[in-house]
């Protein structure tokens, strides 16, 4: 038994020296990943996290069990995120990945303190120029999509008002340029078209989930409902209503195939490949940043990082097709949705740009009529207002 | 078989933890009969009785009802057997009525109370002779009325066996009387009856045969006919005992603590004590009697200090000592040593050791922050030495201790501190003959050293034997104060129920007041 | 067959090691039947589990500075528990007082931090965490002894005031919140460990030994003496035994209570203080359940000091160890960890049980 043992650990050992001899080391780079909820999640932030890691693990050859280490279920608290950070560390991780907006000051300390790991922070915004950096996604550009999704089906309806169930609403700017990139969508294809807009106050809450978009459909006659939450309650409510849905996150249409049209997604596996494939190829940890080329990575349509789900047999005639055109002019760059430029989208596919500028539901100007797309950094950091044609309900 | 016995218990044995309660019983009822099951405290007669209401279970043994074999595993199913008993401490609802505390249990009775049950259970205790007011609430009873109300209840269910737990110890004379009456009758009506008790007299008086425990073991079952008190306490105790008490005699030293005209009240607001007067004499023993409940426990608190005095005067040594604070008042030499029925209520701290006990009312008088345990364990090792209490060491907790050291020690502490004043009320409660007579032994040398002893007690003929006069209280007023060697048990049972009011019997003397206080004194010259 | 439970007068201590080992060995070899199932050797992941994950560890120091992080709070608060529940008063209000302690001393830190010298800073922090701290405490104890409230109600109900007065300091964003990073978009709290922090004494290697880790150790040993020595610690044993033999022997329960609540609950705040000295920032998870932890430990302890001072550690280094095993495991998540330690605990406390009664088993008789 003891011979078996011995033999198989120096095979082990020939295996491993070979294959660093020519590669990067992948057989023994280690990704660490602290997360705000179990790995074992079977839906929900976490969950979409855990896949992106996993999936750009696996496509670059990195063994799961082996190569990734995580901390899971670390609540937003400094000590407790620096504490995960020497486990990982002792672990010998390479490149860690805090998933969890409060973990910010934490892996920006831990980053000073480690400068030989990388430190990769979703959501946040904060970097350095050498081994942390942030990473989020230009999801308006998703929701825009599933806007026009919306408004072609309210024009099919003929029902003019849409409902959009928000985790929050102006308080942050991500919740707050989701809502207005699918309003936007919406209203170049349906001008007549409102947006009411339900707060949670909460990023997960499923009970009001399911009861805010009964409210939406019942005292707000919404025939469509957005949402910006983890669950799929608002499409299940949809279909009991019998109206249609815009879901979020994951393809909610096995969840409520007669209501659901197509959904905003994540793609996180995309970031991920790309950013451990920086980290293997870099040599240092010092030379990461400069190897993505910038301290906040904000992927969008372009780079496969956001995107809408395959569209349902619900969506309106002729869906696909204009998606499909607007999601190319943004791939290209031609186009971008916080713009002093917008769309106007006829039913039978008709494509206009009109300049236009870009007003908020109080009637202050933000973009000139022309003007050039806002900052990115509004976008992340500063945007607190809807756009013409939302309601908060 | 010769004889169907009621009940027969075979070969019973119980234990608890390292304790036989009972090893190896046997006891029979036939029916019709008493028996009285005698032993003394802590022998397990409760504990035997227990398994035939369905409370413990057995280890091992057997149990026949009416010949069979029978398994009892619940309350339940010995009512069915038609196993009634009736505990010492009742087990009634005080705020039901007397025929709802019946009613609740019956398992036919529907979700609707209906009117009809009072008559009902009227008629029922009509038909076995009882006087009750169906109607009336439990709290609003007398004690008595209690314990028939608990009668009732058992011959409702259709008791034939029907066990009595210390029947008597609540009971005056007279009540006693009246409740022997009906056990005679219910036996006439053919239903067999078990009586628990430790009281020779009272089982001399009712019971056909006699059947004795000693310390979980059982000893014999004899006819009663055929025996006398003498053999029984042999039997009991298990050897020769003397059963009289001393009482020296001494020569009177002025009054050391007078009460003039105090009331008192109970936790709920009620009148405890009412206006009353007495003194306690230096080198005598006052007895206290009264029915359970009539002001004894407030009296003692309030003389130590715990209770608040009402109106009235305390004059401790000529000099009025109400409104002390407790500390004070031990520090004037007054002590207390109150027995509650758990025994550990109060006096002793019972998880601590015998050591921290003996501190607990000098603890403050050590200098600095800290505890002297030198001293604690000085005072615990001399009670023990002194009062012969059985402990594995003065650091045993005291709650490990048998009911006779653990009183042991609380009085060992009292007396250590070398009090003027013994406030002490039960202090024989649960213990068996031996411990008892080392306790009056205690008292009694402490009434020789001059001290005055105030002695709450239950039993009228230990009073009568140890105390030099007895105070009797009803509803919280004194109904007398009476030379032990002068009265009768009749004559304090009277009184113990407020039929005879000895208070104003002489008019040129007024009552409980003594002549030659130095208060008095005072207050004449002023 | 049927069986009764019958109580055991003394267990001799061997036993009882015995039990509680026994009690541990079944729980991880439950544990391990699990890990089996999930594919995940449980030799190895033990072994990761009781080292923490310090050997091969080119950091372990920091598991050890992690590891005494953890277990100061954690000591101390149930140190400080188990003086209110010598007394039998039910203080679960561990969470919140902790809570109120932490919110005073990180008050303190940033209003007069940046003006005082930082020893003068933290000595301040430590004492307006004990004064608020023990004044909630000091509250509920004031309800009992005036109203005859019912404290185990009471400070559990507060625990969550004073957590909603937490969050609601989280996510208050306003001008007067000086709690909050105001150079953050979203609503994080502020550090202010450059202004004042615990100091660290450096022990060879990287290792350092934090204050707190010896102040910790000093005042358990101050209310181990506390307890056993003093008048106090002798009026707190009779109370908790028996009130109305205290209030016999001329003690003033109430005044009694006050204090000793107080105290305890402000040794609570005290723990906090510790923690947020440290950490140098807020968080809504501040406590890391150290209120209720505190709890079982006492109750583990039996409230005997020294022996507190053994199961934190144990118990510490069970949470910490079964974070660092779970994190090597892609399939153990920390939801598991804390499944192994519940049991672990079930058990022991099964074991406690068996210390003081035992089971028998009767055979019925014929019927």
């Amino acid at each position: 038994m003891k011979k078996i043992l011995a033999l198989l650990l120096a095979v082990v050992l020939v295996m491993g020296l070979t294959a660093c001899g020519t590669e990067p080391d992948t057989d023994e780079f280690i990704v660490g990943a602290i997360y705000i909820n179990s790995r074992n999640d079977t839906a929900g932030y976490t969950f979409a996290h855990h896949n992106g890691i996993t999936k750009a693990m696996e496509e670059l050859g990195l063994d799961v069990n082996t190569q990734l280490v995580i901390v899971d279920e670390v609540p937003e608290d400094k000590e407790q995120v620096l504490a995960a950070v020497d486990t990982l560390v002792g672990e010998g991780a390479d490149i860690i990945f805090g998933i969890s907006f409060g973990y910010i000051d934490a892996m920006e300390e831990a980053a000073k303190t480690y400068p030989d790991v990388i430190f990769s922070h979703a959501t946040g915004y904060k970097s350095n120029t050498t081994n942390f950096n942030n990473y989020f996604g230009r999801a308006y550009q998703a929701r825009y999509l599933a806007g026009i999704a919306a408004g072609l089906k309210s024009l099919e309806i003929g029902n003019n008002n849409v409902g959009y169930v928000a985790a929050y609403g102006t308080e942050y700017a991500e919740t707050a340029s989701g809502i207005n990139g699918f309003a936007m969508g919406v209203l170049a294809v349906n001008p007549n078209a409102t947006i009411y807009v339900k707060n949670l106050g909460a990023w997960a809450d499923e009970v009001n989930e399911a009861a805010f978009a009964n409210e939406l459909i019942d005292s707000y006659n919404c025939g469509v409902i957005s949402q910006h939450c983890d669950s799929a309650q608002p499409q299940i409510a949809a279909q009991n209503k019998g109206v249609f849905g815009c879901g979020y996150n994951s393809d909610m249409t096995p969840d409520a195939p007669k209501a659901h049209l197509t959904a905003a997604i994540w793609n996180w596996n995309v970031y991920y490949r790309t950013a451990m494939e920086a980290a293997m190829n870099c040599g240092e940890a010092s030379k990461f940043v400069e190897t993505m080329g910038s301290g906040a990575y904000y992927g969008g349509l372009k780079e496969g990082f956001v995107d809408v789900s395959p569209l349902s047999e619900n969506c309106a005639p002729k869906t696909a097709e204009i998606i499909a055109a607007v999601k190319a002019m943004m791939v290209n760059g031609e186009w971008d949705v916080f713009s002093g430029v917008k769309l106007q989208i006829s039913p039978d596919g008709t494509i206009t740009k009109v300049d236009a500028a870009l007003v908020d539901n109080n009637g202050n100007e933000i973009v000139p009529a022309g003007g050039a797309s806002v900052e990115d950094s509004v976008i992340t950091g500063t945007m607190n207002y809807f756009v013409a044609g939302v309601k908060e309900g | 078989m010769a004889q169907q016995y009621a009940i027969e218990l075979k070969g019973i044995t119980k234990t608890f933890g390292s304790v036989v309660a009972n090893n190896n019983v046997e006891l029979n009822v036939r029916p019709g009969e008493i028996l009285a099951l005698l032993g003394e405290n802590g022998s397990g007669k409760t504990t035997l009785m227990n398994m035939l209401s369905g409370i413990y279970k057995p280890d091992s043994g057997h149990i026949f009802v009416d010949g069979k074999e029978v398994s009892i595993d619940s309350p339940e199913d010995s009512k069915r057997l038609g196993i009634g008993m009736v505990h010492q401490h009742f087990k009634l609802v005080d705020v039901f009525s007397a025929a709802d505390n019946i009613w609740m249990g019956r398992d036919k009775s529907g979700l609707v109370l209906g009117r009809d049950r009072y008559d009902e259970i009227e008629n029922m205790a009509k038909k076995f002779g009882f006087e009750i007011d169906p109607r009336k609430k439990v709290y609003n009873m007398a004690v008595s009325e209690k314990q028939t109300l608990e009668i009732i209840k058992v011959l409702y269910y259709g008791a034939k066996i029907i066990i009595l737990d210390e029947p008597t110890a609540v009971l005056t004379v007279q009540e006693i009387d009246k409740l022997f009456n009906v056990l005679r009758r219910m036996k006439a009506e053919g239903h067999s009856i078990i009586i628990i008790t430790h009281k020779l007299n009272e089982v001399m008086d009712i019971s056909d045969r006699v059947a004795i425990l000693r310390k979980g073991e059982y000893i014999t079952t004899v006819n009663t006919a055929e025996t006398n008190e003498q053999e029984l306490t042999e039997w009991m105790v298990g050897r020769k005992i003397d059963l009289n008490i001393d009482r020296p005699h001494m020569e009177k030293t002025r009054p050391l603590l007078e009460l003039r005209d105090v009331s008192i009240r109970s936790d709920e607001g009620a009148v405890a004590i009412d206006g009353v007067n007495f003194y306690i004499r230096g080198g005598e023993i006052l007895g206290v009697a009264g029915i359970a409940g009539c002001g004894q426990k407030e009296l003692c608190e309030a003389i130590a200090g715990l209770r608040p005095i009402e109106k009235g005067q305390m004059i401790h040594k000529g000099e009025n000592i109400v409104g002390l604070s407790p500390r004070a008042i031990l520090e004037k030499g007054i002590s207390m040593s109150f027995i509650p029925e758990d025994r550990l209520g109060m006096g002793l701290a019972p998880s601590l050791s015998i050591t921290d006990n003996m501190l607990l009312k000098k603890y403050a008088e050590a200098k600095g922050p800290f505890v002297d345990r030198k001293q604690g364990k000085a005072d615990a090792e001399q009670v023990i030495r002194e009062l012969e209490v059985v402990t594995p060491s003065a650091e045993t907790p005291v709650r490990r201790l048998s009911g006779g050291n653990v009183q042991k020690v609380l009085l060992g502490r009292e007396i250590k501190a070398g009090p003027n004043v013994i406030i002490t009320a039960y202090p024989v409660r649960g213990l068996d003959i031996n411990s008892s007579y080392a306790i009056y032994n205690i008292l009694n040398q402490q009434k020789q050293a001059g001290v005055g002893v105030l002695f709450v007690g239950e039993d009228l003929d230990v009073m009568i034997a140890l105390c030099d006069k007895i105070m009797v209280l009803c509803h919280g007023k004194v109904m007398g104060v009476v030379h032990a060697h002068k009265t009768t048990k009749e004559e304090l049972g009277l009184m113990m129920t407020g039929a005879l009011d000895l208070v104003h019997k002489y008019e040129d003397k007024p009552a409980g007041l003594a002549r030659d206080t130095r208060f008095g004194e005072q207050n004449e010259e002023g | 067959m049927s069986f009764h439970i019958v109580k055991r007068d003394n267990c001799p201590l061997w036993k009882k090691c015995a039990l509680y080992v026994g009690a541990v060995v079944i729980a991880l070899l439950l544990g391990s039947l699990l890990l089996l199932a999930l594919g995940v050797n449980p030799v190895v992941y033990y072994s990761r589990m009781f080292t923490m994950g310090t050997v091969g560890n080119k950091i372990a120091y920091k598991v050890w500075i992690n590891y005494l992080k953890s277990f100061v709070p954690l000591a101390l608060t149930s140190v400080a528990l188990s003086l209110a529940f010598k007394m039998r008063f039910w203080n679960i209000g561990g969470e919140g007082q902790f809570i109120l302690g932490a919110i005073a001393s990180a008050f303190v830190a940033f209003t007069v931090g940046p003006f005082l010298p930082e020893p003068l800073t933290l000595i301040v922090m430590c004492l307006a965490a004990m004064a608020v701290a023990g004044l909630y405490g000091l509250f509920v104890a004031a309800l009992k002894v005036k109203f005859g409230t019912n404290e185990t109600l009471m400070t559990l109900m507060l625990n969550y005031v004073a957590l909603y007065v937490l969050i609601f300091l989280a996510e208050a964003k306003a001008d007067w919140n000086f709690f909050l990073d105001p150079g953050s978009l979203r609503p994080v709290f502020a550090s202010f460990a450059d202004i004042v922090s615990f100091p660290s004494i450096p022990l060879g290697g990287q290792f350092s030994l934090n204050l707190c880790v010896i102040f910790t150790f000093l005042i358990g040993a101050l209310v181990y003496v506390y307890l056993k020595y003093t008048k106090h610690g002798y009026e707190i044993a009779v109370v908790g035994d028996s009130a109305g033999t205290a209030r016999y022997a001329g003690m003033k329960v109430n005044k009694i209570v006050l204090r000793t609540v107080f105290l305890s609950a402000a040794l609570i705040g005290l723990a906090a203080a510790f923690k947020v000295g440290t950490a140098g920032i807020l968080s809504t998870s501040i406590t890391d359940d150290v209120g209720w932890t505190g709890i079982i430990v006492a109750w583990l302890s039996q409230l005997n000091t020294g022996v507190i001072f053994v199961v934190s550690a144990l118990i510490t280094m069970l949470h910490y160890g079964s974070t660092v095993a779970a994190a090597t495991f892609s399939q153990v998540d920390s939801s598991f960890a804390n499944m192994l330690q519940g049991v672990i605990l079930f058990l022991v406390l099964a074991a406690d049980f068996y210390t003081r009664f035992r089971v028998v088993i009767v055979k019925k008789g014929d019927k």
